[in-house]
């Protein structure tokens, strides 16, 4: 996630800079400028505007500064047994970042700590500029209200913008930290001129500051996590009721930290002989019971004390994604290998496979939001009248499948439900739509694999399936975690089209994460509570992320 | 031995073998479940009132007053011509801001120049979700200070799509490729890096350039989220958003969805049977839509 693990080294020759170096990087900034002022301000700002918006009560206007409640709100004490986590990765990220440049400068015979006093200096300058925009911006948000009884011109306002900037404390804040990261810059130049020999000086420099900056961030937010269950706990002693963060903490994050060992030993085994290897086996398994015991006996208490709405919208949008991506893979591989074969008219095949996915969004889900109407006239329940079967209500349907499936007498437990039908409309449409681009992007691979291989399998005497399995499946793999990883991200960040196909009716059972955030901010004008929420989802997205890059290692195959 | 092998090869070049007749029927019912909501969508775009929400498959007598209908009364008009402009604005914004940012990026030397482009592409990791709320208020206050108004005005829906990070990576990726002689022979006749990419770079980026047009203008017709929060009046609703109003205003009007979602389709439609090679090369090896 940071700089030091993908940027590739600068490779250039060392040599003083001269007039021109410095004509081309100012072209360079020029060039870059309009692209990255928008997507700074559009992409990269709202990243830390959204953390301060969830830390206070803010229904359109801003409120008062509420600290953690907005996470808690929606998550309960789970909220600080996730910061505490986020905390561990950044620390684990910043150690395993550090002592990958020691290596690799290491490689190479340099001294990357010459970079260290500059990169000190230039990261407290990068802290100081955020902390001149933590002053700045409330006085920024405040306007609106002091033009309370005013008339709202564009006068009034950039006058009082013009005020906010001149505020002592933020005029200060800002020159500061312009001059600390001015100080900075200038040590790196005289490092880079003086007493580095290294060409990859700059990388270890930018790699120093990102890792100072998490580094602090991180203490920060475990600092900051520390005073907010103090202030929980003050706070309920003076109500006099009793709390138990600290217990549930404590025994989440154990639950979690047992897990997470049970893996390692059981990967480490593997590498193993024999005996331990049985040993290590017996040791992760033994943790795997105990780590999942506990977190079966805590998390559902959490669970029931958070969100409803919140914990529902995670649930669906866990049916839709399993409901939604094997199906969506499964299907396309079929249809690309299919297509593979020596055929006629396969461009017109992949053109009409490709078209639900180039159809915009709305439009489509608004034919299937026809089709699948409730209407017992409708296309879906005419074909099944053909067929002597009943109308469903589809769309309008909050029942889970399995509960129709085994009859309105039967009594199941209402987790085992399953999705509602509605959702499977949902989900069906979905599958429809990816099917042709992953048919697409799985063709390109398939084209990727050498031609060699099958004619050497067949000369051994291996069948069609044989071949499928032991060439196309491995060779495929890279595509597959490709797009099981788009798929999946893809399904928890599905709006668009539950938006048009979501019903009164279905009673909420199609609303994904997504859906919960837009209606919190859209409807209900809870921004706080939405950004939080947004987090809580871009957390559980990158989670995802890593858990599919740890499968990937181990099973693609990048032959 | 040698001779079964040999015709064992051939084996597959015979047409009509079971396996074959197979993967046809296959092929040709997924193709049959792919494009039998489009067929229906036109069928019922057709029909009356009555005949779309009956179990008719074919219009009795083709209806093309519903386009007329669709198009003037409910407005589709005023959303597709509001999509075409927002559209155009925001393709010659990526087309102008991610070539410039893709040239440098590939072929300019400048400080902290990997770190930034890491940085801009962890913003592609990045849930809309977490972004429309700052985004909004940003927008509503960029709105109250400058001259021209920016909710349920153009600004909102096109400026903050003018630079992507997607179209910049795509972009320097191809100037990657632009032979590094043609720049030392550019340098010694005089010529600096912009004349450089206006004379030489972007004409032999166009494929790419296309391609990243493609995608934005798709992203931009699509576009529902965003427009929902800052359009509050029908004056710059765009086209996905303006069916979406009008799927939940006229409920019962199905024969006019249908006809407003063909509107809605035909502009991509057209596009894609036009530039389909460019469309599909370009996502099998970039992997992503607009």
């Amino acid at each position: 996630m940071t700089s030091t693990t993908t940027t590739p080294p600068i490779i250039r020759q060392r040599k003083p800079i001269r007039w021109l170096d410095i004509r081309e990087g100012l072209t360079g900034c020029l060039f870059i400028f309009p692209a990255f002022f928008l997507i700074g301000l559009f992409g990269i700002f709202p990243i830390g505007f959204a953390v301060y918006v969830s830390l206070h009560k803010w229904r359109i206007t801003p409120g008062r500064f509420v600290g953690l409640d907005n996470y808690v709100k929606s998550l309960d004490n789970l909220a600080y047994v996730a910061f505490f986590w986020v905390v561990a990765v950044v620390l684990f990220l910043v150690v395993r970042n550090l002592s990958k440049l020691v290596q690799r400068s290491k490689e190479h015979g340099d001294n990357p700590w010459v970079w260290l006093l500059p990169a000190l200096v230039t990261a407290a300058g990068v802290a100081s500029f955020i902390r001149f925009i933590v002053l700045l911006l409330p006085e920024i948000l405040g306007i609106p209200d002091k033009l309370k009884g005013l008339e709202r011109t564009r006068a009034l306002f950039l006058q009082f913008l013009g005020e906010a900037w001149h505020v002592p404390q933020v005029q200060s804040a800002f020159w500061t930290s312009v001059v600390i990261t001015l100080i900075g810059i200038g040590l790196a130049y005289l490092v880079y001129n003086f007493i580095s020999k290294s060409e990859f000086g700059t990388s270890y420099y930018t790699s120093l500051i990102t890792a100072i900056l998490l580094l602090g961030g991180a203490l920060l937010l475990g600092w900051f996590t520390w005073s907010e269950i103090q202030r929980a706990y003050a706070e309920a002693f003076e109500a006099g009721e009793s709390l138990e963060i600290w217990a549930q903490v404590i025994t989440i994050s154990a639950g979690f930290l047992l897990l997470l060992l049970s893996w390692v030993s059981w990967r480490g085994a593997t590498k193993q002989d024999s005996s331990i290897k049985l040993v290590l086996r017996l040791v992760a398994a033994m943790m795997l019971v105990i780590g999942a015991w506990v977190l079966i006996a805590e998390l559902p208490r959490v669970i029931a004390a958070g969100d409803k709405d919140w914990w529902q919208g995670l649930k669906v949008t866990v049916f839709y994604s399993i409901g939604t991506v094997p199906f969506q893979l499964g299907i396309s591989l079929v249809l690309a290998t299919l297509l593979f074969q020596n055929i006629r008219g396969k461009s017109l095949y992949r053109l009409i496979f490709f078209l639900p996915y180039i159809t915009p969004t709305v439009a489509a889900a608004a034919i299937f939001k026809v089709f699948f109407s409730s209407r017992p006239s409708a296309p879906v329940n005419s074909l099944m009248a053909l067929f002597g079967l009943d109308p469903l209500k589809w769309l309008d349907e909050p029942k889970g499948i399995l509960q129709l499936i085994a009859g309105p007498n039967a009594d199941i437990p209402t987790w085992a439900i399953g999705p509602s039908l509605a959702l499977v409309v949902i989900m069906i449409y979905s599958i429809w739509s990816y099917i042709g681009y992953d048919t697409v992007i799985f063709l390109a691979g398939l084209g990727g694999i050498p031609r060699e291989l099958y004619e050497a399998a067949s000369i051994d005497g291996a069948g069609r399936w044989a071949q499928f399995r032991n060439i196309t499946l491995p060779l495929l793999s890279p595509t597959t975690y490709f797009l099981t990883l788009l798929a999946v991200i893809g399904t928890f960040k599905a709006i668009n089209h539950v938006w048009v196909m979501r019903n009164g009716a279905a009673l909420g059972t199609t609303d994904t994460a997504s859906i919960v955030i837009f209606t919190e901010f859209n409807r209900n004008t809870q921004y706080g509570y939405a950004a939080s929420l947004s987090f809580v989802l871009l957390g559980v997205i990158l989670i995802l992320t890593i858990i599919n890059n740890r499968i990937a290692e181990e099973r693609v195959f990048y032959g | 031995m040698a001779s079964g092998n040999l015709t064992s090869n051939q084996m597959p070049r015979r047409r009509l073998d079971v396996g074959h007749i197979l993967i046809y029927v296959v092929l040709t019912f997924g193709a049959l479940l792919a494009i039998v909501p489009f067929l229906w969508m036109i069928s019922g775009s057709l029909m009356n009132l009555s005949e779309a929400t009956g179990r008719a498959v074919l219009p009795n007598v083709p209806q093309w007053d519903n386009y007329r209908q669709a198009w003037t009364d409910a407005n589709f008009k005023d959303y597709f011509m509001n999509s075409v402009i927002i559209a155009a604005i925001t393709v010659t914004g990526q087309l102008v801001f991610c070539t410039l940012a893709g040239y440098a990026f590939a072929r300019i030397n400048f400080p902290a120049k990997s770190f930034l482009f890491t940085l801009m592409l962890a913003t592609l990791m990045i849930p809309e979700a977490v972004t429309w709320i700052p985004n909004f208020i940003t927008v509503v206050w960029i709105g109250r200070i400058s001259p021209i108004p920016w909710i349920n005005n153009w600004p909102s829906l096109t400026i903050p799509f003018m630079a992507s990070a997607f179209s910049i990576f795509l972009l320097r990726q191809f100037f990657f490729q632009v032979p590094s002689e043609l720049w030392d022979s550019a340098q010694i006749d005089g010529a600096g890096h912009l004349r450089f990419l206006i004379r030489i770079a972007i004409p032999l980026a166009k494929p790419a350039l296309l391609t990243v047009a493609l995608f934005t203008f798709i992203g931009s017709w699509n576009a529902l989220a965003w427009p929902i929060l800052v359009t509050t009046t029908p004056d710059w609703r765009p086209i996905s958003y303006g069916l979406l109003a009008f799927l939940q205003e006229a409920g019962a009007m199905v024969h006019l969805q249908m006809a407003g979602s063909v509107i809605t389709i035909m502009p991509i439609l057209i596009l894609y049977l036009l530039v389909q090679k460019q469309f599909t090369e370009g996502i099998a090896t970039t992997g992503l839509k607009g």
